[in-house]
């Protein structure tokens, strides 16, 4: 029994029901919200006045905050580290706010990474098992002579193309839009990347420049990663749960408590293992301070794989040992 | 005799401390259409989720066509076509996109099957539209053309009659007939209908409680001796259930208010009963039989255990 009509199937069933439109439908809107955002916001945050005042006036404004000392201990380590960033740009006289579109893909791939493209993969996963179970469908399924491994992995190759394709289209439409608003051009740019903030201490060190397109393929496949990961998580608790609900419920809590808590418990050192603090990988990669300090890309990448080589390992033995009696 | 094609040999399936099935044994041969007849919650639903890989026996094994199917899923699969518990298809697909669905899971050579089957349980006109829009008896033919897809040995069908009116029984039924006489399929029915597998089947077994009862052709089964039921409409009722009293092979039921006395007597007696109720001057209007009832063959075979 060939493998690919299989996959044809996975991927003919998620195609047709309507979540699949519906998400790329969001998708799409929510970034035309966003360039408009973006470039209304622009021109309120210059004032007209030239980057390298406005730039220094922010300087300013961050080390008279800093010297308040009302800040919580992780606003004030972000506040330090985007001092250092400010001014090793304005020493270079690189404007750091500068956009064109294709700054601006590369930075939605950033701030997609942890929430936006998850939910997607959680919505494309929650019920890629768990329909078959509500539908009744998965009585024919597992009765044709096919096993079940080769079934749920026919399904796992359809989830990751479903995700590999949204990101895709996510980052065409993203280029589209922002285009129309700040120009096309400018994938030859350079970038200043690789800031890294070791406690508080701003490193220069790992700086380096690089050409804008090379950096976004990097960030973009980070967030892709990202994006499998959560995707992965979320079969494993279709699987698991067999409601599509349920499976949705627990990845999206998950996930906002990802969110939380590197906020509210930033002296947990033990959280840098959970899966959902790692998610936000490209967006440390370029600039950000990681959520837990120490934390590094190569780090986060092997965390988020070992959760998704677990996910599916306990994913794939259940499904195969398990009783179907829905 | 010939060949058979599922062999289930002890099966016994536990919930818990709950023993759903226990020690179910059977063979289904060629072309034979084997009635698998028990009331709601006997454990027929599990037994079948067994037969078709679904849930794995505690004990016992399955053979289809001397395939062990814990061992040799896949080949023994091939020879199997199945419908479990309600024909459960993808609705916002298309009938014909969920034949091209299941044909893709099967060897090659299925999907040109497709247009045969529609023609075969009549759904050629709406094969292009979604299984939403079908009625429950157009579903369960689709089904059974899913099943058929693979060209199987075995049929196994789960309550086929199930929510269908009259007339998607009858087309059921007369189809299940034609698979087995014309294409030689062995069809499993399971059923809590005693009038449905009587109609449908060869051979039968009977599963109460998870055990199995009695096996054996359908024709052996109902006519147990003394299992003949009558139903007189007299008047006086009073009288009438005196003179039948010596009559009858038990005595009347006791007044439940009815039109009529139930009286369980043999074939042979009725015309000397219904003398002897003139005789006596009672009005006889009309003498009815009564199909034996599940309830019946089970106090039977249970020996009065209720169902």
């Amino acid at each position: 029994m060939k493998f690919f009509p299989l996959v044809e199937n996975e991927v003919l069933k998620l195609l047709r029901r309507r979540r699949f439109r519906v998400a790329w439908l969001i998708l799409t809107v929510f970034l035309g919200i966003i360039v408009y955002g973006t470039a209304q916001g622009r021109e309120r945050f210059r004032g007209g006045k030239p980057w390298r005042v406005e730039t220094q006036e922010r300087v300013a404004r961050l080390q008279t905050w800093l010297r308040s000392g009302r800040m919580m201990a992780s606003s004030e380590r972000w506040a330090r580290f985007e001092i250092s960033r400010l001014q090793y740009h304005l020493d270079r006289n690189v404007d750091p706010e500068a956009i064109s579109g294709p700054l601006f893909v590369r930075g939605f791939a950033n701030s997609a990474s942890y929430l936006l493209l998850p939910l997607l993969a959680i919505v494309f996963a929650a019920d890629i098992v768990s329909s078959e179970f509500s539908q009744g469908t998965i009585k024919l399924l597992l009765t044709r002579p096919v096993g079940r491994v080769r079934v749920l992995a026919s399904k796992l190759a359809a989830l990751m193309l479903a995700i590999t394709l949204t990101v895709l289209f996510g980052a065409a439409v993203a280029y589209a839009i922002a285009g129309m608003a700040f120009g096309y051009s400018g994938w030859e740019a350079p970038l200043l990347t690789g800031f890294r903030a070791g406690g508080s201490v701003f490193d220069p060190a790992a700086i380096r420049a690089i050409a804008l397109w090379k950096d976004a393929a990097l960030v973009f496949g980070l967030a892709w990663f990202a994006a499998l990961v959560v995707g992965a998580m979320a079969f494993l608790c279709s699987v698991l749960l067999r409601s599509t609900a349920a499976a949705m419920g627990t990845m999206v809590a998950a996930l906002v408590a990802g969110t939380i808590l590197p906020r509210v418990a930033s002296s947990w050192e033990a959280q840098k293992y959970l899966f959902v603090t790692n998610l936000p990988l490209p967006d440390y990669y370029s600039g950000s301070p990681p959520p837990i300090p120490g934390m590094t890309v190569p780090f986060s990448v092997a965390v988020l794989a070992a959760w998704a080589a677990a996910a599916l390992l306990v994913a794939f033995t259940v499904f195969a040992r398990r009783d179907v009696l829905a | 005799m010939s060949a058979v094609v599922l062999s289930a040999e002890g099966l016994t399936k536990s919930f818990g401390r709950r023993e759903a099935v226990s020690a179910v044994s059977f063979e289904v041969r060629e072309g034979e259409v084997f009635g698998f007849l028990g009331p709601n919650g006997a454990g027929k639903t599990t037994t079948i989720r067994m037969l078709v890989g679904l849930a794995r026996p505690d004990r016992g094994t399955i053979r289809i066509r001397d395939l062990d199917l814990a061992r040799d899923f896949r080949r023994a699969m091939q020879h199997v076509g199945c419908i479990v518990e309600s024909p459960d298809l993808y609705r916002y697909l298309t009938g014909r996109e969920n034949l091209l669905h299941f044909a893709r899971m099967l060897p090659d050579g299925a999907l040109g099957r497709i247009g045969e089957l529609a023609r075969l349980v009549a759904l050629e006109e709406r094969l292009d539209d979604k299984v939403a829009t079908y009625s429950l008896g157009m579903r369960q033919r689709l089904g059974i053309a899913q099943a058929l897809l693979g060209n199987p040995d075995l049929l196994i069908l789960d309550e086929p009659a199930n929510g269908l009116d009259p007339a998607g029984i009858r087309e059921i039924r007369l189809l299940v007939r034609r698979l087995a006489e014309e294409r030689n399929i062995s069809v499993f029915v399971s059923s809590h209908l005693l009038s449905e597998v009587e109609q449908m089947c060869d051979r039968v077994a009977i599963i109460h409680r998870g055990r199995t009862l009695a096996a054996g052709p359908v024709a052996d089964l109902l006519d147990r001796p003394g299992s003949d039921r009558y139903r007189f409409l007299v008047s006086p009722r009073e009288k009438a259930a005196e003179v039948l009293a010596s009559h009858a092979s038990a005595p009347p039921a006791a007044d439940d208010g009815g039109p009529g006395l139930d009286v369980r007597i043999s074939r042979d007696r009725v015309p000397e009963a219904v003398a002897a109720l003139t005789g006596a001057g009672v009005a006889v209007f009309a003498v009815e039989r009564q199909a034996s009832s599940l309830e019946e063959i089970f106090l039977e075979v249970t020996g009065g255990e209720t169902v």
